[in-house]
């Protein structure tokens, strides 16, 4: 997963000293009886790439919505690059949108779709034909300006509904699960074109989307949200490694869970016991400190378990599935108690193969079991 | 389109030749007869005579006849005018913020049909008669101290030529404006421009389809139209319709009758591809 991640931001910047574009504080937003969003707390940088995670239904393009405008927060206040936009419509701010549907107008060309906003702001002439030709071929769809939008692909119309948006120079960009519409390998694609592109304009890109590898593939930092309440806001890489709660374990990526008992806390160590007996040593979160006798969940990633008893952590366990996945191969153990544990082995040209029905030691060490709250 | 859709077959034939024989028959046979006997003549007691007689054209030229044609296709155009004015906001309102009622308000849009348009116009007449509601309704509210006379002019004609075809304009308005994607609208919103803006550049361009439609579903029966400045109208007020009839029915000049009917023709077919070359199809074409 880390691999695909695109690392050009030095990752020592902290953000704290950056200025905030976009900062929400203490959204609520209800329809009816339903909490779309509740109280939402956010600040998002100056030139980050951010992105709004989590299931459908979970309020993140409630929120999007709410920083274009078009809905309004029952409570709570947003700002944007430091004005605060409650009441301003939609077209007075400096924010653009990139929709999930395109929504690019059909009758007009590729040229004035693109020179829409730009007229809107009393852009003319030169300056105008110019600068739309340069969005065009930022976002490569030049010689396309004269054709109409029924005449474009999927991919080329979503490049015009990016340039139609960023050729603004909106403050903020927001987009709402741009590439759901879009085939795998083109999403691919797409997907680090957004990034470079973000990089090359510098803008804040806000980014709705549903896709745990798309987001981690392309943010700088990710908010998980679930049934309208912010989960966590980490970088991609702690959000995977180091994640608060079941949801957002089991939300990025595959996981191990274990619930059990704590039996002691030494430090940041923490020992518990399983249902069956079996002790499994584990690490606290940063700053949590868990009560013995208290239960809790613990979870472990499927690539830091292996075959073999060098680990904190060892038991014995029948191999049940095994699917191969190019790079790695996925075996489904069951351990003695029925549970299940995953765990991955990289096709390297050694590794030794199982068989469904092998009776393995498995082992995992403790710095990679993590206690989760929630 | 494969080869599977070009050929024919005793299906569609059977499907077709229903219908094929109906127009052919009962409109195309009758056209033509209209337009045999407008070259024909007419005998003094109503007779005709078939042959080459273009003088019922030259006819049509005269100025009394003249000011009725034009007079027609004014009143057509503002009726057409007015149906859209009235009649977009109406659509747009249904078919947008209609949410659960949409079904309910487009039924009550078709209630007038229910009746028959002779009773509807009769209507009408007890409403703007001198001692009719609206007179009555003036004086006691003391805009107006006696009876003035609403019925027998062109306002009263277009008054119930508008309510008799707004529902042509609001069904085809609201079929396309029930379609469009409101994400449009937001679009343009975010891109700047405010509600006027939106509706002039986007939604009103993309609901073109339904305004010509509209437009032409309304503009052709208001041009043909004799029933309502029949009733209306009076002698003040005659239109095309009412010449043609005339000319059928109390004239006896069957001949002269048939040139108008096809000038009428010929006019609104005009009409309509100028309407439709103009601003048809370069808005029809995004779409």
């Amino acid at each position: 997963m880390e691999d695909r991640r695109i690392q050009e931001r030095p990752p020592d910047a902290p953000p704290v000293d950056r200025k905030v574009a976009v900062a929400l504080s203490g959204i609520t937003k209800r329809f009816g009886d339903f909490v779309a969003v509740d109280d939402l707390n956010l600040d998002i940088y100056e030139g980050e790439f951010f992105s709004l995670l989590g299931p459908s239904g979970c309020g993140k393009t409630t929120t999007l919505r709410m920083i274009a405008g078009f809905e309004e927060p029952g409570e709570g206040e947003i700002s944007v690059a430091g004005q605060p936009v409650q009441g301003v419509p939609p077209y007075r701010r400096p924010v653009n949108t990139v929709f999930q549907s395109y929504a690019i107008f059909p009758h007009l060309n590729v040229f004035d779709n693109v020179a829409f906003g730009l007229r809107r702001a009393g852009v003319k002439g030169e300056e105008l034909r110019q600068r739309v030709t340069r969005a065009c071929k930022m976002v490569q769809l030049q010689g396309f300006e004269k054709r109409k939008p029924r005449m474009l692909s999927g991919g080329q119309q979503q490049r015009v509904a990016l340039a139609r948006a960023l050729v603004n120079r909106p403050k903020v960009l927001l987009l709402d699960e741009p590439l759901g519409a879009l085939d795998l390998k083109l999403r691919k694609e797409m997907q680090l074109e957004l990034k470079n592109l973000q990089h090359e304009v510098g803008i804040t890109f806000i980014y709705v989307t549903h896709d745990q590898e798309e987001a981690l593939t392309m943010s700088d930092r990710i908010a998980v949200m679930n049934e309208g309440v912010v989960q966590q806001v980490a970088d991609p890489a702690t959000l995977y490694e180091r994640p608060r709660n079941r949801f957002v374990a089991n939300f990025i990526g595959q996981t191990n869970l274990f619930s059990g008992t704590v039996e002691s806390v030494n430090g940041e160590k923490v020992t518990l016991v399983v249902p069956d007996g079996a002790k499994v040593e584990a690490v606290a979160q940063d700053g949590a400190e868990p009560e013995p006798g208290s239960e809790v969940h613990v979870a472990v990633r499927p690539e830091k378990v292996r075959f073999g008893a060098a680990g904190d952590n060892v038991c014995t366990a029948e191999v049940r599935q095994i699917v191969y996945l190019g790079v790695s191969t996925q075996y489904i153990t069951w351990l003695p108690d029925g549970r299940k544990l995953a765990l991955y082995q990289q096709n390297i040209q050694d590794a030794g193969g199982y068989d469904v029905g092998d009776e393995v030691t498995v082992s995992w060490d403790a710095r990679n079991c993590l206690v989760l709250g929630g | 389109m494969g080869e599977k859709g070009k050929g024919w077959s005793l299906g569609l034939a059977a499907l077709l030749g229903p219908a094929a024989f109906w127009l052919g028959v009962f409109f195309l046979l009758p056209l033509l007869l209209i337009l045999a006997y407008s070259f024909g003549t007419s005998g003094i007691y109503g007779g005709l005579t078939l042959g080459f007689n273009p003088s019922n054209y030259l006819k049509v030229f005269d100025p009394l006849y003249l000011e009725i044609t034009v007079r027609t296709l004014v009143i057509a155009f503002i009726n057409t005018l007015l149906c859209l004015a009235l009649g977009y906001p109406l659509a747009y309102f249904i078919a947008l913020r209609g949410g659960r009622w949409k079904t309910a308000l487009l039924i009550l849009v078709m209630v007038p049909f229910w009746t028959s348009l002779l009773i509807r116009a009769y209507a009408w007449v007890v409403i703007l008669g001198g001692n009719g509601i609206a007179n009555r309704t003036l004086q006691f509210l003391g805009i107006t101290d006696g009876p003035i006379s609403l019925i027998f002019t062109p306002q009263a004609v277009l008054m119930g030529m508008v309510y008799s075809y707004l529902p042509f304009m609001i069904l085809p308005l609201y079929a396309t404006l029930e379609r469009f994607d409101t994400s449009l609208k937001e679009a343009a919103h975010d891109l700047g421009a405010g509600r006027w803006h939106a509706f002039w550049r986007v939604t009103f361009p993309l609901s073109m389809p339904g305004v010509i439609a509209g437009s032409i579903l309304v503009f052709i029966p208001s041009a043909g139209e004799f029933v309502i400045p029949n009733l209306l109208g009076g002698s003040q007020t005659v239109l095309l319709g009412n010449l043609i009839q005339q000319q059928f029915l109390n004239a006896r000049d069957w001949a002269f009758g048939s040139a108008l009917a096809v000038m009428l023709a010929v006019l609104l077919l005009g009409a309509i591809m100028f309407y439709v070359r103009r601003i048809g199809t370069e808005k029809l074409g995004g779409v």
